[in-house]
C-alpha cells in the first residue's frame, strides 16, 4: 500500500518541479520521472496481465514525445544560427 | 479508487492545466500538457478500460508530433 | 521479514546499482543517441552540470534504457510473473526501435531485472517494492538536482573508463 503512495507523491512532486524549472530543455528529465511514477501507478493499480500493455505504451508513448519535443527545439536553434 | 492517487491526479490535472494556460513559449505549452495527460490515466485505468488506456497513449504523442511540425513551420 | 518501508530502500538500492551498471557498460554517457539528448546535455551542461552526466540524462529521457527497462520488468513481476517481465522486455525492444535506437542497454536492463525482481520475490520482497523502489532511484538521478546527479554520474563514467577500456 505504501508503494502506491510513493508512486502518487512523487507524480506530484515532478509536476511542480516541471512548472518552477525555467529552461525548456531542463523540464524534460522532471517530466520523464512524471511518467515513470504514472507508469509505476497504472500498474499497481490493477494487476492484470494486459496492464503490462498500457503500461509499456504509456510509458514509450511518453518518450516518443519528449524525444519529439527536443529534436524539433534543437533543430529550431540551429536553423535559427 | 484510493483517496491519495485520486487527489494526486486531480493536483496533476490542475497543475497541467494552470500550467498550459500560463505559459507563452509553444514548447513550454506541449510540456504542461503532457503532464496534463499523466493526470489523466489514473481514472481510466481505475474503471478497468486498459484498451482505452493503451489507445490513448498511443494518440496522445501522435497529436504533439503533428503540432510539434506547426511549431517547427513558425520557426524556421 | 522487514517491514515495508525498509524493503522499499533496500530495492531502490538494488535498481539503482542495476540501472547504473547496465548504462554505463552500453556507454549511455559517451556520446547523444539523437538530436535532443545533444540538446538535453548541452543545457544542462549550461546550468553548472557535466557533460558526459548531461549526456547520460538526455539518452535516459528520450529512449527507454535500462532504468526503463527495470521500471516495467518489475511491473511485468507485479502483474504476471516471471513469463511477465520477459513479455515487458519484447515490448520495450519494440519502444526502443520506435524511438531510433538500437535497444541493447533497455532490453539488457529489462532482462537482468526480471531475474533479479524474480528471484526477490522467492526470498521476501514483494515485486511492487521494487517499482516504488525503482521510482525513488530514477528520482535520484533525475528529479532532485541536475548539477549534482550529472557530476556523480561523470564520476561513476571516469571510474568505469579506468576499469574496462574501450572509451574515448
Amino acid at each position: 500500500m505504501i508503494a502506491i503512495y510513493v508512486c502518487a507523491i512523487i507524480a506530484v512532486y515532478a509536476g511542480l518541479r516541471v512548472v518552477v524549472e525555467k529552461n525548456t530543455m531542463r523540464k524534460l528529465p522532471f517530466l520523464n520521472v512524471v511518467s515513470f511514477a504514472i507508469s509505476g501507478t497504472i500498474a499497481l493499480l490493477l494487476p492484470h496481465p494486459l496492464t503490462i500493455l498500457a503500461a509499456v505504451a504509456y510509458f514509450v508513448g511518453s518518450t516518443l514525445e519528449s524525444n519529439a519535443i527536443a529534436s524539433t527545439w534543437a533543430g529550431g536553434i540551429r536553423r535559427d544560427d | 479508487m484510493i483517496d491519495v492517487v485520486m487527489i494526486a491526479s486531480v493536483a496533476l490535472l490542475i497543475i497541467g492545466m494552470v500550467a498550459t494556460i500560463v505559459n507563452r513559449d509553444p514548447f513550454d505549452k506541449l510540456i504542461s500538457l503532457s503532464v496534463l495527460i499523466a493526470g489523466v490515466f489514473p481514472f481510466i485505468i481505475d474503471r478497468g478500460y486498459l484498451d482505452v488506456a493503451t489507445a490513448t497513449a498511443l494518440i496522445a504523442p501522435l497529436s504533439t508530433i503533428f503540432t510539434l511540425m506547426v511549431c517547427r513551420r513558425e520557426r524556421a | 521479514m522487514l517491514d515495508e518501508p525498509t524493503r522499499i530502500l533496500i530495492a531502490a538500492a538494488i535498481c539503482w546499482m542495476n540501472f547504473m551498471a547496465v548504462d554505463l557498460i552500453f556507454k549511455l554517457p559517451e556520446s547523444g543517441g539523437v538530436v535532443g539528448a545533444t540538446a538535453i546535455a548541452q543545457q544542462v551542461e549550461a546550468g553548472g552540470g557535466h557533460l558526459n552526466g548531461g549526456t547520460m540524462m538526455g539518452n535516459i529521457v528520450s529512449s527507454p534504457d535500462a532504468s526503463a527497462g527495470t521500471l516495467l520488468a518489475s511491473c511485468g513481476v507485479f502483474c504476471a510473473g516471471l513469463f511477465g517481465g520477459l513479455f515487458a522486455a519484447v515490448l520495450v525492444y519494440i519502444g526502443n526501435r520506435v524511438c531510433y535506437d538500437p535497444g541493447y542497454a533497455g532490453t539488457t536492463g529489462c532482462i537482468t531485472a526480471t531475474f533479479i525482481v524474480y528471484g526477490a520475490t522467492q526470498i521476501g520482497f514483494a515485486a511492487s517494492d521494487f517499482i516504488a523502489g525503482m521510482v525513488i532511484a530514477i528520482l535520484t538521478i533525475q528529479g532532485i538536482s541536475y548539477v549534482h546527479s550529472s557530476r556523480l554520474i561523470a564520476r561513476l563514467w571516469k571510474i568505469r573508463c579506468r576499469l574496462l577500456r574501450g572509451c574515448q
